[in-house]
C-alpha cells in the first residue's frame, strides 16, 4: 500500500471500532424499536405485524399509561423547582466562601456518587414504618408524623421517592452552578461595584446572566431526564402501592420483562422518547425566548 | 463611625446565618450515610428501636456475617472483573477514536462527531428491549459477557467527547515532530499523546469503574444467576431476602458503597470534574 493511501485509511481504523460497537449495541437496536412497535411480539416467537394497534391501545384502553405520564409530569414539576433552587442558592453562598469551599463541595457531592440501589434502599430502611425514622418522631413527641406510611400511602409515596432522588441529585446541580459561577469574569463584579451595585443587584445583573448557559443546560437535562427516570422508583416502590408511583419507565419495564409484551413495550418506548424530543425542542425554544441561550 | 459598626454587625450576622444554613445542608447530605456506617456496628435490636444514634454495645458480628451470607466475595469479584474488562475496552476505543477526532483530518469526521454527540442522550429504554432479546438468542443473557459488552458500548460517547476536548488542547506540533522522526500515527499516539493525556485516562478509568460498580438496570435485567451478579444487584436481592435484619441491611449498604466512597475521597476533584464536564459545552 502506498503511504498516501495508508494515511487516508488510518483515521478510520482509529474511529470505526468505537463507532461499530456503539452502533451495534445502541443505535441499530434503538431503530429496531421503532419498527418493532408495530408488531405483536413476546420476544421469543414470530412477531406478527399489527400496524398501529399498540398505539391505539396505549391511547384509548390503557389507563395506566395516562397515570404514568401524569406521575412523570409531577416528577418534572418537583425536579425543575426544588433541586434547582436549592442548588442555586447553595452555590451562590458557597462561592462566597474562601478556604472551606472545596470541603463543602466535596461533601455535597457524596450522595451523587453512590449507587442508586443503595441510596434507595438506605432511605427505604429509614422510611420503614416500624423501624425507621418514625421511631425518632415518636420519641420526639410527633405522634402524627410517627404514624405516616411514607412509601405505603398512595398520596405521598411519589413525593417520598422524589425526596430521596432529590437528596442524591441536588448536590450535582449545586456543583454545576458553582463551577459556572467560578468562571464568571471577576472584572464584571468589579465594574458592578464601581457602579454602586449591591449584592442582590450583582446577583441579578452579573451572576445569573454569567451562568445562563448552565441554567439552560440544567433545565434541558431535568426536563428530559424526568421522563426517563427509573432507578429510584423501581428500587423503592416498583410503581406501587396500587400504581401510585407508576412512571413510564417502570411500566415499560414491566411490560417488557414481566409480562413479555415486547412489542407493546417498544411502542411505549417510542412514546416516551417522542415526549422527550418534543420537550427538548420546547425547552430550547423557551430558553432562547427567555434569553438563556445564544444561537 | 456607628454606621460602619452597624454594617459590620450585620455583615457578621449574615455570615453566621449563611454558615448555619450551609452546615445544615452539609448534615443533610452526610448524616444519612454516616448513620448507615454507624448502624453497621450496632445490634439489630438497637437499630430497630432507634435508627439514629451511637452504638451502646459495639456489634462487630454484622460485618463478617453480612459478607458471608450476602456472597459478597463473589459479587466483588464479578464487579471487579467486569469493570477491568470494560475499562480496558473503553480506554482503547476512546483513546484511538478521540485521537482521530482531535488530531486527524478525514472525510466524515463531522458525521462521527455529531454521532457521538447525539448518542449521549439516547434513552436507555429505546434499546434495552431489543438488546435483551437479541442477546437471549445468542445465549449471552445471564453471562458476564453481556454486561461487559453493553457497558463498553454505552460508556463510549460521553468519554469519547470528554477525551477529545482534552486532546484538542494539546498542541499538534508535538505529534508532528514525532512524525518527522518517522513515527506512524499509532506510534505518535502511544509515545506522545498518551503520556501527556495520562491524567485524563485515569479520570475516565475512574468514571467507568464507578459506573460499572453502581449500575443497576442492565445488571438487574440481564443477570439472574446469583453467583454471576455484580455488587449493586446482589445488594438489592440481599435486602429483599434478609429484610428482617435491619443491621445487616445497613452493613450490606456500607459494603456495597465502600469502594466508591474510598475512591471518591482519594480522587474527589477528578470525580467532580469528570462527572460535571459536558455541561459547559452543552
Amino acid at each position: 500500500m502506498n503511504p498516501n493511501k495508508k494515511r487516508k485509511i488510518v483515521p478510520y481504523l482509529f474511529i470505526v471500532p468505537a463507532f461499530l460497537l456503539h452502533a451495534c449495541i445502541v443505535t441499530v437496536p434503538a431503530l429496531s424499536t421503532l419498527v418493532m412497535s408495530l408488531f405483536d411480539w413476546n420476544g421469543m416467537n414470530q412477531a406478527a405485524f399489527i400496524g398501529l394497534q399498540n398505539f391505539k391501545e396505549i391511547f384509548t384502553e390503557d389507563k395506566i399509561v395516562r397515570l404514568s405520564v401524569i406521575h412523570n409530569i409531577e416528577w418534572l414539576l418537583i425536579f425543575i423547582t426544588v433541586p434547582l433552587i436549592l442548588g442555586f442558592v447553595v452555590a451562590i453562598l458557597v462561592s462566597q466562601l474562601r478556604r472551606s469551599q472545596m470541603f463543602f463541595r466535596t461533601v455535597y457531592f457524596v450522595p451523587y456518587v453512590i449507587s442508586a440501589a443503595v441510596a434507595g434502599k438506605i432511605w427505604t430502611a429509614y422510611m420503614n414504618p416500624y423501624y425507621g425514622l418514625n421511631q425518632v418522631f415518636a420519641k420526639l413527641g410527633f405522634e402524627n408524623l410517627s404514624k405516616v406510611l411514607w412509601l405505603g400511602n398512595p398520596k405521598i409515596a411519589l413525593a417520598a421517592v422524589a425526596f430521596v432522588d432529590n437528596w442524591h441529585w441536588w448536590g450535582f446541580i449545586m456543583v454545576l452552578f458553582l463551577g459556572a459561577l467560578q468562571q464568571v469574569d471577576p472584572t464584571l463584579y468589579e465594574a458592578a461595584r464601581v457602579d454602586g451595585a449591591n449584592r442582590f443587584q450583582e446577583l441579578i445583573h452579573v451572576s445569573i446572566p454569567g451562568i445562563r448557559q448552565t441554567i439552560a443546560f440544567v433545565l434541558i437535562m431535568t426536563v428530559m431526564w424526568s421522563f426517563l427516570t427509573f432507578d429510584y422508583v423501581y428500587i423503592m416502590t416498583n410503581g406501587g402501592p396500587a400504581n401510585a408511583t407508576e412512571i413510564m419507565a417502570t411500566y415499560i419495564y414491566k411490560n417488557a420483562f414481566v409480562k413479555y409484551r415486547a412489542g407493546y413495550a417498544n411502542a411505549l418506548c417510542v412514546i416516551q422518547s417522542g415526549i422527550c424530543i418534543l420537550l427538548y425542542f420546547f425547552q430550547k425554544y423557551v430558553s432562547k425566548k427567555g434569553g438563556l441561550e445564544d444561537d | 463611625m456607628t454606621k460602619t459598626m452597624n454594617k459590620g454587625f450585620l455583615y457578621y450576622l449574615l455570615a453566621a446565618i449563611r454558615m448555619i444554613f450551609l452546615v445544615l445542608m452539609l448534615l443533610f447530605a452526610a448524616v444519612p450515610l454516616l448513620q448507615v456506617f454507624i448502624n453497621s456496628f450496632r445490634s439489630d435490636r438497637e437499630v430497630k428501636i432507634m435508627p439514629i444514634g451511637l452504638p451502646k454495645d459495639w456489634a462487630l458480628n454484622n460485618w463478617p456475617e453480612t459478607w458471608e451470607i450476602g456472597g459478597y466475595a463473589q459479587a466483588y469479584l464479578n464487579s471487579l472483573l467486569t469493570a477491568a474488562v470494560v475499562i480496558v475496552v473503553v480506554l482503547t476505543l476512546v483513546g484511538l477514536g478521540a485521537y482521530a477526532l482531535s488530531k486527524l483530518e478525514f472525510k466524515g469526521k463531522n458525521f462521527f462527531m455529531a454521532y457521538f454527540f447525539v448518542a449521549i442522550s439516547l434513552p436507555t429504554f429505546l434499546y434495552i428491549v431489543p438488546d435483551y432479546f437479541v442477546m437471549n438468542k445468542l445465549g449471552l443473557v445471564d453471562t458476564r459477557w453481556s454486561l461487559m459488552i453493553i457497558y463498553s458500548a454505552t460508556q463510549l460517547p460521553f468519554n469519547m467527547l470528554l477525551l477529545r476536548t482534552f486532546l484538542s488542547g494539546i498542541p499538534r506540533e508535538l505529534e508532528e515532530a514525532a512524525k518527522i522522526d518517522g513515527c506512524s500515527e499509532l506510534q505518535c499516539f502511544l509515545r506522545v499523546t498518551l503520556p501527556i493525556a495520562k491524567p485524563m485516562f485515569l479520570t475516565i478509568g475512574i468514571l467507568v469503574f464507578v459506573h460499572v460498580w453502581n449500575e443497576f438496570l442492565w445488571a438487574n435485567t440481564f443477570i439472574t444467576t446469583e453467583s454471576l451478579k455484580p455488587v449493586a444487584t446482589k445488594y438489592v436481592v440481599f435486602t429483599g431476602q434478609y429484610g428482617s435484619n435491619m443491621a445487616r441491611i445497613y452493613t450490606a449498604s456500607v459494603i456495597t458503597i465502600a469502594p466508591v466512597i474510598l475512591l471518591y475521597l482519594a480522587f474527589s476533584r477528578r470525580f467532580i470534574e469528570g462527572m460535571t464536564s459536558g455541561s459547559v459545552k452543552g
